[in-house]
């Protein structure tokens, strides 16, 4: 993955001409952003239709309420408070939605009973990261999968660094504890 | 608590299968780019034509309905027997008024599905009249009207129904999809709990606490 290190210069430069109607200027802050924001966005959301769906939301937010960007945070990290908020509350949508429907079908079709052969770790991990409360899964995804900082994580969740530093540190110990029997294959 | 370390890194085993939780796609720039300055024009506008009429509407709709208030004590505003409110001076903002419209609306369209839904098919107009309310209920959602905690609940409900409608194809439409949405209708009440919502604007005018 590469990371382009932006300047805040450069992006209040494009702020403050896309807030003067410069659609070329909108342009270039989609395009120095889409991809953090995507690959986020995909992390999260497992699936390409819902990462479009919830990378373009956040933009045409962004774009609408750029005259509230004040220049406090960086660009980016408002970007982001804004990409997860659309995100989290799009996931919520849809775990309300699969939870009404599995309510509906009345227990007819029982979810896999585990009979199938022994699952590999990256199958077993993936399904071990959903499990985690939203909260530790947003932090895993967003530090060790995506390589944010705690500083960025705290900022875009509006929360302090120390408490994306604990929600990390408990998700790494659940997933420690719901992988312990693959525990041969990685201590050497 | 403990002052949690970083530390206790995953192994780098872990770490390299973490890299393959949903792994992301190339981005499709240039796809979303389109669709974002789509989505930007559709809304501008939909704003542009939507704020005066609804305005207008929803001032109309609170002129008849403030009427309808002080007449015969709607909205459990005044218990009965007790004075007469003024005509016209509708206790609720125009959301209130609004949120009534749309719930009348979507109650017609639900107890026509159930009716459509016999014969497998449905209208395109049909199919455009649950899109255009699921557009109005996501507004709601966002507008004053969804921090009613009642009124939020139901608007939840109906946005799932209206998603699942809208989602159904215009001809040979499966039996079980239909099914599935009817019962849930019917196991949530839906209907019903629109109807509780929604002041009884085609009941017989009563005379409570009215002259």
């Amino acid at each position: 993955m590469t990371v382009t290190v932006r300047s805040p210069v450069q992006d209040a430069e494009l702020i403050a001409r896309a807030r003067a109607g410069d659609p070329a200027a909108e342009r270039a802050l989609y395009e120095a952003h889409v991809d953090r924001v995507y690959r986020l966005a995909y992390r999260l959301a497992g699936d390409d239709d819902r990462a479009r769906d919830y990378t373009q939301e956040t933009f045409i937010r962004a774009f609408e309420r750029l005259r509230e960007f004040r220049g406090e945070a960086r660009f980016s990290t408002w970007l982001h408070a804004i990409a997860l908020s659309v995100a989290l509350n799009g996931l919520r949508q849809v775990k309300r939605l699969r939870r009404y429907e599995t309510s509906l079908q009345d227990g007819q079709d029982v979810a896999g009973t585990g009979r199938e052969a022994e699952p590999d770790l990256k199958r077993r991990l993936a399904e071990a990261i959903d499990a985690l409360p939203e909260g530790y899964r947003t932090v895993f995804v967003m530090h060790d999968v995506e390589g944010y900082t705690h500083d960025e994580i705290g900022a875009a969740l509006g929360v302090e660094a120390g408490t994306s530093k604990a929600q990390l540190s408990r998700a790494r110990a659940k997933l420690r504890f719901v992988l312990a029997d693959f525990a041969g294959e990685w201590v050497s | 608590m403990t002052t949690p370390r970083d530390d206790d890194a995953l192994p780098e085993r872990l770490l390299d299968a973490a890299l393959h939780y949903h792994a992301p796609l190339p981005t499709p720039r240039e796809e979303m780019w389109v669709a974002i300055a789509a989505a930007r024009r559709r809304r501008h506008a939909v704003r542009r034509i939507a704020r005066p009429l609804a305005w207008s509407l929803a001032l109309a709709a609170a002129l008849v309905l403030g009427i309808g208030i002080g007449r015969h004590g709607w909205l459990g505003g005044a218990p009965r027997g007790a004075a007469p409110v003024a005509a016209g001076a509708a206790p609720g903002a125009p959301y209130r008024v609004a949120a009534a419209q749309y719930l009348a609306r979507t109650d017609v369209l639900l107890t026509d599905f159930r009716a459509v839904s016999r014969t497998g098919r449905l209208d395109p107009q049909f199919l455009a009249s649950a899109r255009d309310l699921l557009t109005t209920t996501r507004l709601m959602l966002d507008s004053p009207a969804g921090n009613d905690p009642h009124l939020q609940i139901l608007l939840q409900d109906l946005e799932l129904v209206l998603a699942q409608i809208t989602q159904l194809p215009t001809e040979a439409v499966g039996r079980t999809e239909l099914d599935l949405i009817n019962q849930g209708l019917t196991q949530r009440s839906v209907v019903a709990r629109i109807r509780a919502a929604t002041p009884a604007a085609g009941a017989p005018a009563r005379t409570i606490g009215a002259l």
